[in-house]
């Protein structure tokens, strides 16, 4: 019996998804296959992938990324610097310090820092909020406004605090959402048709389902993605329709395996080196699974990364 | 899709003889309908009904054994709609290409990451020897050395000649001989049925390859791996997906063999690509990685990920119930109780590690459920808590007194307090990232 | 109706002279090329731009504006034309508006606010367009009295509704030196009528902002106004007709007036209502515009989180005890008319917590009435059974039980914080209000407490109890017309859908039908979503092609066909939650049941496990099935095989849960007495091999023996 190939090309495709504008505008999704099955049909958008900087600032006990950072005295500076690694489609700027339960940073200085960001890179913004769920309505409103005609993505709009970001963010300021739901595609499915019923267009909306570092739970985000890829191109459900952004390094870079010291367990090797593999493997199985895009934070990471997106596109 | 129980139980005797070694022929059927006992236990089968069974309940991709590791044997391409059966697994790379010192240094590395995570051992399961032109004298010495250590054995050579001798080098291991393809594959599959291994075969295209493997299969020899490599990494990607879709979509049996990627030679000695390959390969369909190195760099996420992915989706990953100290805690530390989800033990104790608090974290048996299904299922409760309390003797071997249930079941407190009338039982957080604050906050 | 016409398009040319006239003495001042915008817009005077497509930007083009107004005005007496001359009211009033900013940005010396910009336009349309402001009211005209403004002001600042004021009213809030502007979501607009332009220009903006429409859309602007902004209208006698004709654009958008000018007025239902008595303005504009007032915060002296759920209270601490295992009490949740709930009515009929010594027991009823456009009688049910969860997520309380047979104990720490009975009520209220807003528009709560009365309260909810499980008896999967999906499990079983139907409740024995009704009906887009039974294919069996296509579409095309009464052909799938499973017995031809609390072995051969291992997932095994232990005696349990008649083996505890039930089942499907009898356990089948069975039944006389072979 001669070789008859088994194609999976599908008549539905992922919504192409553009963020930024003019030159250095990245689109992402558009394809109608499984992810990186060219061998099925031409992939047009290649993953992306975004260098993310908190307003935190950078880790200092990554030699490798204290290193590139260092003496980056503000955030324009940093972004500056995240935006000349090589591999960078966008930059991705987590407003950590606005935790609530954390530095509990105003939203007028987030707001600042925002701008300070967006003078030191012309590649497109991605938006990262902060872990207070309800802070993020008035952070995301603020910033939207502020960032207004950049065309930025505004992650993290949940089932808790959707409507204002979406109203404010999506509508008065025309920026992309994020819609972040927890490793359920049900709960996924749900939260873009409610986004999409506050009048957001589909087309303006991205997803986060969910992340995790290898190892721990990752089996949920694989089927989740999997899932979530064949709803979209075998059933043609466009309330699923939208590409996936995975924010891999705020996973990654706190696993025990990143973190330890290696005086601490000597037989494991320098800790940075474990980071490093720990978010390439991580963010190389979310593409596999399904990620349109991925936010990392070692320049080594994404060297490798967006390396292996360009031998396999 | 496999027979169903009640067609196979047409066929048995229906006596529930016990022969089998299970109570009834239903209970019977059934498990050989879920494929895990053989239809051959049964001694009254006849061989027709057997033949007739056999195509039907045969899997669309063969199980191979090597010692104690199976290869292939999947029935799904996601691993949501039923599970992945055989994980991926591991080998580090000599080569007679390197210098003799830098093989050492690698062969001496290959036992170093051996470790134990949620009850599966970690390990690099095979060395991968590879022989290149003219240096066949190195390659014998290089698989020697490599048969000393305890791993099972991938060797590479085309020569099929040379794999004879290297084979009875190795005799008594367990060996994958890879290096067949259109030209040798006569004189190698004769080789390696003689010397009890599985055959590597590869093709210069997939053609190539589907062709050769039906030769092969003419041959009579069914215990193949498919080398699916190619000649860089996305042309090894197609292969290795066209391999196993042909298997299990298009129910092509040529291609029903286990897959081996050599993501060493995609890499170019780059460690991180490695990595990068190694996880995309792990995700998706590789059933060997060959990589240069396994260090514990790759190691850690590596194995998480393969934990995670070849975990069946109705058995969730179950950590043992017992006292768990962190940062450093001793009798007069506080402690969490929570459920043997293996998900909820690694978020709860890295976010008490975290926290620097120390911290008893109490894992009690809850079928590996998370804590709200056990507790609707049951298997978390107040007397699933005091039964712990009393079954590890947590009373005598912590003096401290206070005891933080998950937030998810406030619902418990009343109950458990009332069985457990010497503690201070106080209602923690919902979630797992609100630990350290609540660990930061909480009087003494 | 002719006259209500006729004083719209009187008021509607009046405004057109006015504007004709405002804009005469702005050329007679200005030319045609003077800038003509109002400060902070993008979008021109968005009256004008949106329903003429003109861009004003000089006095030039506000002048060619008048002729599209004009041509609005039309007079063919149908409804259709009071719109468009009310819309065109609007856009005089704007011309006459604009050409007070000629030559200043602020014409009102901040006096009244006027034009608004669009930042205050976003400002107030992200909280519209997410309902955290519920709604915004124009009112216009002087109260009758300043006290009467006030109380109308704040008792909508109170419920959170924005407040545009117009005319006399705004001299009125000032004596009562209430404060006011955009933070305080009073906004005094302007002195006259036609100040109304602005607000319906900040309606414009936010539909092309918030709606992306578009200018010359007037059917989508009106459609998106109606659905969207939440706005009316109250004008306090005298209405004049220029009012009437403003009117008449706030009702074309979807505005409800309510006036109490009763003079040359006409009544049009929900759209131009009189109510004389001012001070029922409040709940019959919202209720006109069908609005819901979120409840905030909870009015109660102690903590209330879910933390204190499981909180005990013992005797020693007990202030009191409500407790109706010895006392009449009961709780119950009744559905009424609109217009018998006053919605926040909290009564207490009877002793309160002071008269009662401490530590002893006392009676209380305590009832919710609901109303709702959307309210079900069936829901009542469903909701009475969270007043368990509601009452004992407060600090100190406790609650236990449901119906008459509830208790609650106070504990003295709540009491001295100050916790009375009425608190009970007022954590119903708000978490009825809160939870189950898309069915529950009012709410009240009675708490009677005297003795006396209790008596006869109680035998009155007993008979709506009574009448309920009657009902719920009464349901059968004929005289419904739809099913329900629920899948709430497949986060871990993804392809599993259970159909849940009145005699099959979902397999892990918590969703009944009652209940994913109600799920559907609060959450639309939820796990429980309407499964139509139109299209029969097999009645006997239980197979509709609407469940296949249900089954079909929301497991993904994992599966293709379920039937909802056989277990050999097609059978309902399991996610892993089941409660119980049956399988296939061949050698007695039936089937034995197994519950998950039974560890022991079964004459299958298989435990529990072992045949859950094989069930779940949502994969069809035929011959075996997941199912909660109350269908065991449904009558449609295993339908098209013969029914309960299969049952050949239960664990003992199993048929002793559902003896009373399967008995009766058996008795009217069959005519056999004690049919649990019959069945074999693990104790009247000791060995549990299939011989050790067969011989029982033989000896029982067990129906499945003698009834056709399964397979």
């Amino acid at each position: 019996m001669p070789l008859t190939k088994t194609s999976q090309k599908f008549n539905a495709s992922i919504n192409a998804f553009t963020i930024g504008t003019g030159d250095k505008a990245v689109t992402m999704g558009g394809e109608n296959v499984l992810p990186f099955y060219t061998f099925d049909a031409p992939i047009e958008n290649a993953p992306k992938i975004g260098a993310e900087i908190s307003d935190l600032g950078m880790d200092k006990n990554v030699p490798g990324i204290r290193d590139y950072y260092a003496g980056a005295e503000d955030f324009t500076e940093l972004a500056r610097r995240a935006s000349a690694i090589p591999g960078v489609d966008f930059i991705a700027f987590a407003l950590d310090a606005a935790d609530p339960n954390g530095e509990d940073r105003s939203v007028e200085e987030c707001v600042e820092e925002c701008k300070q960001v967006a003078e030191g890179t012309d590649l497109p913004i991605v938006i990262i909020g902060s872990k207070g769920i309800e802070k993020n309505e008035t952070l995301f409103d603020k910033v939207a406004d502020a960032l207004s005609g950049k065309n930025v993505l505004l992650m993290s709009a949940r089932e808790e605090n959707y409507k204002t970001i979406a109203a404010s963010a999506g509508l008065a300021y025309s920026q992309k959402i994020g819609a972040e739901s927890a490793v359920d595609i049900n709960l996924a499915k749900q939260l873009n048709v409610i986004i999409s019923q506050m009048g957001v267009k589909p087309q303006s909306i991205a997803m986060n389902v969910g992340a995790a570092s290898a190892g721990y739970g990752f089996e949920y985000v694989v089927s989740t993605m999997e899932r979530v890829k064949m709803a979209a191109l075998q059933q043609n459900d466009n309330m699923l329709q939208m590409p996936i952004v995975t924010p891999v390094a705020d996973e990654v870079w706190n696993v025990k395996e990143a973190v330890v010291s290696e005086e601490d367990i000597p037989e494991w090797g320098p800790q940075e080196e474990r980071g490093i593999q720990m978010e390439v493997v991580t963010a190389s199985a979310c593409l596999a699974s399904g990620s349109n895009a991925v936010i990392l934070r070692h320049p080594a990471s994404i060297a490798a990364v967006s390396k292996m997106i360009r031998e396999l596109i | 899709m496999a027979l169903k129980g009640l067609d196979i139980f047409k066929l048995t005797p229906k006596t529930n003889c016990k022969q089998c070694g299970v109570p009834t022929c239903m209970a019977f059927s059934m498990k050989v309908a879920q494929g895990s006992l053989p239809l051959e236990k049964c001694p009254f089968i006849t061989d027709d009904v057997k033949d007739q069974l056999s195509e039907a309940t045969a899997p669309p991709m063969k199980t191979l054994k090597l010692g104690e590791h199976t290869l292939g044997g999947e029935t799904v391409l996601e691993r949501h709609e039923k599970t992945f059966v055989s994980k991926t697994l591991y080998a580090m790379k000599v080569s007679t290409a390197n210098d003799d010192a830098a093989n050492d240094a690698l062969l001496e590395k290959v036992p170093k990451v051996d470790y134990d995570r949620i009850g599966e051992r970690m390990y690099c399961e095979f060395v991968f020897v590879e022989g290149t032109e003219g240096e066949n004298a190195r390659f014998l010495d290089l698989v020697k050395k490599a048969a000393a250590l305890d791993r099972d054995l991938i060797l590479a050579t085309s020569d099929a000649d040379l794999a004879k001798e290297a084979l009875a080098a190795a005799s008594g291991k367990n060996v994958i001989l890879a290096g067949a393809n259109a030209s040798n594959y006569e004189a190698m599959s004769g080789a390696a049925t003689a010397a009890n291994a599985l055959l590597g075969v590869s093709g210069e295209s997939l053609e190539e390859l589907h062709d050769t493997v039906a030769a092969l299969e003419k041959l009579g020899n069914k215990n193949l791996v498919l080398v699916t490599t190619g000649k860089n990494a996305k042309e090894a990607f197609r292969n290795t997906v066209e391999v196993r879709r042909g298997a299990i979509k298009g129910s092509d049996r040529t291609f029903g063999y286990p897959s081996l990627v050599d993501v060493a030679a995609l890499s170019g000695g780059d460690p991180h690509m490695e990595a990068a390959y190694a996880s995309l390969f792990t995700a998706k369909y590789g059933s060997i990685v060959v990589l240069t190195e396994m260090d514990y760099a790759k190691a850690l996420p590596l194995y998480g990920l393969r934990q995670n992915i070849f975990t069946d989706p109705q058995k969730p990953m179950k950590v043992d119930p017992g006292i768990y100290p962190l940062n450093g805690a001793d009798e007069n530390s506080i402690c969490m109780v929570t459920v043997d989800f293996a998900l909820t033990y690694f978020i709860v104790s890295g976010e008490i590690e975290r926290s620097g608090i120390p911290v008893n974290l109490l894992i009690s048996d809850a079928g590996g459920y998370s804590v709200l299904t056990a507790w609707a299922a049951g298997k978390f409760s107040a007397s699933s808590i005091a039964k712990f309390i009393e079954e590890y003797q947590v009373e005598e071997k912590i003096k401290n007194r206070v005891l933080v249930l998950p937030g998810k079941v406030a619902v418990l407190k009343g109950e458990v307090q009332e069985k457990l009338p010497n503690w201070k039982v106080v209602v923690g957080t919902n979630e797992a990232v609100e630990i350290i604050r609540f660990l930061k906050d909480f009087q003494y | 109706m002719v006259g209500l016409f006729d004083r719209a398009f009187k008021g509607s040319d009046e405004m057109y002279a006015l504007a004709e006239k405002a804009l005469a003495e702005a050329l007679a001042t200005h030319d045609e090329s003077t800038p003509a915008v109002f400060p902070n817009t993008a979008y021109y005077a968005a009256c004008i731009y949106e329903y003429t497509g003109i861009k004003v930007m000089t006095l030039g083009d506000l002048k060619s504006a008048m002729e599209p107004i004009r041509a609005m005005m039309t007079r063919n007496y149908r409804t259709h034309d009071v719109f468009t001359s009310g819309i065109a009211t609007a856009m005089a009033a704007e011309v006459i508006e604009l050409c007070k900013y000629l030559d200043t940005d602020t014409p009102y010396n901040g006096e009244y606010h006027g034009h608004m910009n669009d930042a205050e336009v976003r400002e107030l349309g992200v909280p519209l367009v997410t309902r955290d402001i519920p709604g915004f009211v124009v009112i216009i005209g002087p109260a009758p009295s300043e006290e009467e403004a006030e109380a109308l002001i704040k008792g909508y600042q109170s419920r959170g509704i924005f407040v545009f004021l117009i005319g006399g009213i705004i001299d009125q809030a000032k004596n009562r030196k209430l404060s006011m502007g955009f933070p305080v979501r009073i906004v005094p607009v302007g002195p006259d009528i036609w100040c109304a332009s602005h607000i319906i220009s900040l309606v414009m903006r936010a539909a092309m902002i918030f709606g992306a429409i578009g200018p010359n859309q007037y059917d989508e602007m009106n459609k998106y106004t109606f659905e969207r902004i939440f706005a009316f209208v109250n004008a306090f006698d005298p209405v004049d007709d220029l009012t009437i004709a403003c009117g008449a654009c706030a009702i074309a958008l979807g505005f409800p007036v309510i006036t109490n000018d009763t003079k040359d007025m006409w009544r049009v239902p929900k759209t131009l209502i009189i109510q004389e008595d001012t001070k029922d303005w409040i709940e019959t504009s919202l209720e006109a515009r069908d609005i819901k007032i979120k409840v905030t915060n909870i009015d109660i002296p102690v903590s209330y989180s879910s933390a204190f759920e499981g909180e005990i209270i013992r005797r020693p601490d007990m202030q009191v005890e409500i407790d109706g295992s010895r006392k009449d009490c009961f709780e119950l949740c009744i559905t009424k008319e609109a217009h018998e709930v006053e919605d926040h009515k909290i009564e207490v009929i009877g002793p309160d917590f002071d008269e009662i010594p401490v530590g002893s027991k006392m009676c209380a009823a305590i009832i919710a009435e609901v109303a709702g456009k959307s309210m079900q009688s069936d829901f009542e049910s469903v909701f009475e059974r969270k007043f368990h969860t509601f009452v004992n997520c407060m600090e100190g309380i406790m609650h236990t039980g449901q119906r008459d047979l509830i208790r609650i104990r106070v504990s003295k720490n709540a009491y001295e914080a100050g916790f009375r009975i009425r608190h009970i009520g007022e954590v119903l209220y708000a978490k009825l209000k809160n939870e189950y807003a898309a069915v529950i528009d009012k709410c009240q709560v009675k708490i009677y407490t005297s003795t006396d009365e209790l008596h006869d309260l109680r035998k009155m909810a007993n008979e709506i109890y009574d009448k309920r499980d009657e009902r719920l008896a009464g349901l059968t999967d004929e005289n419904v017309d739809q099913f329900y999906t629920c899948i709430l499990c497949q986060s871990f079983s993804p392809s599993h859908v259970c159909i849940v139907t009145p005699e099959r409740l979902g397999l892990c024995g918590a969703v009944s039908w009652l209940d994913a009704k109600a799920t559907n009906e609060l959450d639309a887009n939820g796990p429980s979503q309407v499964v139509t039974k139109e299209r029969v294919i097999d009645e006997n069996v239980g197979s509709w092609e609407d469940v296949n296509e249900a089954v079909a579409k929301y497991s993904r095309g994992a599966l293709e066909r379920v039937t909802l009464y056989s277990i050999m052909e097609d059978p309902m799938t399991s996610c892993g939650c089941f409660e119980c499973i049956c399988g296939i017995e061949p050698f007695s031809n039936g089937v034995i049941i197994v519950n998950r609390e039974h560890t022991g072995m079964t004459p299958l051969g298989m435990t529990f496990s072992e045949m859950a291992s094989m069930t779940g997932g949502g994969v069809q095994t035929p011959g075996f099935m997941g199912h909660g232990k109350h269908f065991i005696a449904s009558k449609k349990f295993m339908k098209a095989e013969g029914g309960v008649a299969r049952i050949v083996w239960m664990p003992k505890a199993l048929k002793e849960t559902v003896r009373d039930r399967l008995n009766a089942t058996a008795m009217e499907l069959y005519g056999i007495e004690n049919f649990c009898d019959m069945i074999g356990d693990e104790e009247s089948c000791g060995n549990g091999d299939p011989e050790e069975l067969v011989n029982f039944l033989s000896e029982t006389g067990h129906p499945a023996l003698a009834m056709d072979p399964m397979m």
